[in-house]
């Protein structure tokens, strides 16, 4: 139990747990704003209310203009004006503009893009969150507390020239009796401005403390691997008492399921799992395991709020040598192996993919596209078949688990986060409920772009800090999910 | 120097506004340059007076003024400004880092801009000090009449800054809470009294309020007209008018009784003075303003003049309703009792400063 806890506060840690992601902040899209295609990329803000960067790469010329603008609740209400995003110099099509977050939950980010082929608007879904507080820079805390003692010595010699000279009549000196009542006053008045300091930092520590409350933090999990008689069962559980105290919006189907599970195998990411849970009741989530081997896993669970919002639920599990169980999702997948750092993986069914990068080698904090080239065992493009309503299905971890992230050929964003804002009813603008949905007929599975070049699968996406990287790519063909792992170091 | 003051005061009261209207700001928007143009112009000023007086200064002006650091002489006046102006300078980083660290102004009353609070007060006590060591001394005869009224402005403008500081406590909708008279009783006899006692006006309480009322209501007067954009999001209240402030508080009522006090009360004993003063003070606040938040509450009070309805929140419209009281009736007594306490203590202090002001002479 011990080992848990400490292997549980090790990976919560060393992290920054956000909101569908784990350490990977930036939201990245690829889309269409009407017939322009767009590439999206926000840097949110580590405060709220604080400024994301927003840029946009518009490819296709006779654009004119771009904007931004943030949407909490159904478009248009209360949302400000939108911004008009400034050209970057140097880089074509390429416009960027600052954007203000006032709180914490679902927004989406409104591109809009007016040119020759007429006007065309995206929604790019994002969950900016409170993450941290920022420490003063050394500099400015050693220029802070010199002004700070300057004002504190200016104001006792202030107290005590005005005691000593401020009430004699022009020309008259000072005597021995006013000069020790000044000095008995600078001391005193010294005395005080302590007092008032140390008010003034008890008054600061609490500001501090209300605001670090208001931080986002994880939510507390609990995952546990019973052998059952119909075979191991991973049962999920929140078990955080935010979750009861203030409960989020209720939790929707995204392309399709509940959750999306990703099960990493420690230390060496040998065993990858992609598993869709149910719900087992108002707090847990439930899926049969399939072959797995025994291990210590690391647990990812992505879900979307009804509000938009989307979370990554983390915790770590130790499975049992055991049979597969019962109760497995037809769209289960997983993968055994090692990953291939050649940059060329082999596939389940005989044929390849090979990760292309041509010049454009991912960089830390730098937008970046990773593109996956299949071939069919013959060695002719595959043709590829939508996975769960995608193209493709990308898992970036960081070898030492302070990154995690889901990523599908639209980017970082979650598709029926993105849908919800469409669907949103008009006229709510309930702080709380930041939008109730109107539930319509049908699935939200038509994401399924066609692939760029046969055989071709790319994602955006941007690495938030240097390090060596894990990443998973599932493709779908001939009815069968092929699973690929390679391993990249980002400087 | 009172210009400045003025330039600022009125600068952190557009600021408010323009927070609570728009909400995007930068380091340059115009309010926070009036704020610190004010501040920087009377730092100037002071800064050019005790260079001279300590340099170039004439026998009678070195005479006038104090020793500061063994080798500066200079009015005391200007140095408590100089101060203030290196106070509000100080803020100005402090705030800039607290916003990127803890997100942007949504209170008024914060560390740092409670430096800047201060510096811009010891701006105003230096103009104070400097109209009151020429008064006292005599020298101010041929502007007499200008020195009065220069001064009761000043005064003036104490009691806006002390009141937008405390701001967040004197909402109307609760003015029926104890907490609302002891904030208060806190803060406006001290500091009315203490800067306003040196007056030689003979309603110096109430000139200094109506300064204080004045002004804020021409605030509400004129900002409405201005049109604004709420530029963050989300947006719970639409406006497009700069919104005003909330209605002074009927200081002028008090000042007015405490006025008539100490017309006959000029000879008495200063703590019994302080005790009459301060007892005036809470009990002609609580009477008038209890009934007059009625007043704010109603539909009668929703027109140009009172514009109730035109002060708001990013978070939305201002209630009209009065916050619920727990406390029950013992809650409700003591808790004003506490309120006469705080006003008893703060008249003392500020008779005490105000008696000190008097003697000023440099």
């Amino acid at each position: 139990m011990m080992r848990r806890i400490l292997a549980i506060a090790a990976v919560l840690a060393a992290s920054v747990p956000l909101a569908a992601h784990v350490g990977s902040p930036t939201v990245a899209f690829q889309g269409r704003a009407g017939s322009y295609p767009v590439r999206v990329v926000i840097r949110p803000p580590e405060v709220i209310p604080g400024q994301a960067e927003v840029s946009v790469r518009v490819t296709g010329g006779g654009v004119r203009r771009v904007t931004v603008q943030p949407v909490f609740w159904a478009y248009p209400n209360g949302a400000p004006p939108a911004d008009e995003a400034k050209p970057v110099a140097g880089e074509e099509g390429l416009y960027a503009s600052p954007i203000w977050f006032m709180t914490q939950g679902s927004y989406s980010v409104r591109v809009g893009v007016e040119g020759a082929a007429g006007r065309g608007v995206v929604m790019v879904p994002i969950g900016p969150v409170a993450t941290r507080i920022k420490d003063m820079p050394a500099g400015m805390g050693w220029v802070l507390t010199g002004l700070g003692l300057f004002l504190l010595v200016g104001a006792v010699s202030i107290v005590g020239s005005a005691v000593r000279e401020g009430q004699l009549p022009p020309g008259e000196q000072p005597d021995a009796r006013r000069r020790t009542k000044a000095r008995v006053a600078a001391a005193v008045s010294a005395g005080l401005m302590v007092l008032v300091l140390t008010a003034g930092k008890k008054w600061w520590d609490g500001e501090d403390a209300a605001y670090r409350a208001g931080l986002h933090r994880p939510m507390a999990m609990e995952g546990r691997v019973d052998a059952t008689t119909e075979g191991r069962v991973l049962r999920f559980t929140i078990v955080d008492t935010l979750w009861r105290r203030n409960p989020p919006t209720p939790i929707v189907p995204d392309h399709g399921k509940l959750m999306h599970m990703f099960l990493v195998r420690e230390p060496a990411l040998d065993v990858f799992a992609h598993l869709h849970p149910v719900k087992a009741d108002s707090f847990t989530f439930r899926t049969g395991l399939p072959a797995l081997p025994p291990g210590r896993y690391r647990v990812y669970g992505d879900v979307v709020h009804e509000s938009g919002f989307t979370r990554t639920l983390v915790d770590t599990v130790q499975v049992p040598a055991g049979h597969a169980g019962g109760g497995l999702d037809p769209d289960d997948s997983w993968h055994a192996g090692a990953a291939s750092v050649s940059g060329e993986a082999a596939l389940a069914d005989g044929g390849r993919m090979r990760w292309e990068m041509s010049g454009d080698r991912p960089h830390a904090g730098r937008e970046t596209t990773l593109r996956f080239r299949v071939t069919a065992p013959d060695g002719r493009p595959a043709v590829l078949e939508p996975y769960m309503g995608m193209m493709a299905h990308a898992v970036v971890t960081r070898a030492d688990g302070t990154v995690f992230v889901h990523l599908h050929p639209m980017g970082t964003v979650s598709l029926a986060s993105q849908q919800l804002f469409d669907q949103r009813a008009r006229g709510d603008t309930a702080r709380d409920a930041s939008g109730r949905l109107v539930l319509r007929a049908g699935g939200n599975a038509h994401a399924a772009h066609a692939a760029e070049e046969p055989g071709v699968v790319s994602f955006p996406y941007e690495f938030p800090k240097a390090g060596r990287y894990r990443v998973w790519v599932q493709v779908r063909r001939a009815g069968r999910v092929q699973t690929a792992a390679f391993d990249l170091d980002v400087p | 120097m009172v210009f400045a003051s003025f330039a600022v005061i009125l600068g952190v009261y557009w600021d408010v506004s323009w927070h609570r209207s728009i909400g995007r700001d930068s380091f340059l928007s115009p309010p926070h340059v009036s704020i610190y143009l004010g501040g920087i112009v009377a730092g100037l000023a002071c800064a050019v007076v005790v260079l001279r007086t300590s340099f170039a200064g004439t026998e009678a002006e070195r005479a006038a003024s104090v020793r500061f650091w063994r080798f500066f002489r200079g009015p005391l006046g200007a140095w408590v400004a100089i101060w203030g102006t290196f106070a509000m300078l100080t803020s100005a980083p402090f705030d800039d880092w607290w916003h990127n660290a803890y997100g942007l102004d949504v209170e008024i009353l914060s560390p740092p801009h409670t430096v800047l609070a201060l510096g811009i007060w010891a701006i105003q006590l230096g103009a104070l000090l400097q109209v009151l060591a020429l008064q006292n001394r005599g020298d101010a005869a041929d502007g007499e009449r200008f020195y009065r009224v220069a001064y009761a402005v000043t005064a003036g403008l104490v009691l806006l800054n002390v009141a937008i500081m405390s701001w967040e406590y004197q909402y109307r909708e609760l003015m029926h809470q104890p907490l609302f008279y002891q904030v208060a009783c806190g803060i406006y006899p001290l500091f009315l009294i203490g800067m306003a006692w040196a007056s030689r006006l003979r309603w110096r309480f109430t000139a200094a309020a109506a300064v204080y009322t004045l002004t804020v209501m021409a605030m509400i007067w004129v900002f409405p007209r201005f049109p604004a954009t709420p530029r963050l999001g989300p947006i719970e209240h639409m406006v497009d008018y700069l919104v005003a402030p909330d209605f002074p508080l009927l200081l002028v009522a008090p000042a007015f009784a405490m006025d008539l006090l100490a017309r006959r009360g000029e000879r008495w004993n200063r703590w019994a003075l302080a005790a009459a003063l301060g007892t005036t003070f809470f009990a002609v606040l609580l009477a008038v303003q209890w009934i007059f938040a009625d007043f704010l509450m109603s539909p009668l009070a929703r027109n140009w003049f009172f514009g109730s309805h035109l002060t708001s929140d990013y978070g939305g419209l201002r209630p009209w309703e009065f916050d619920d009281y727990g406390g029950g009736t013992g809650g409700m007594i003591t808790g004003l009792a506490i309120a006469l306490g705080i006003s008893l203590v703060s008249a003392r202090i500020g008779l005490g400063w105000g008696e000190w002001m008097r003697r000023v002479r440099r």
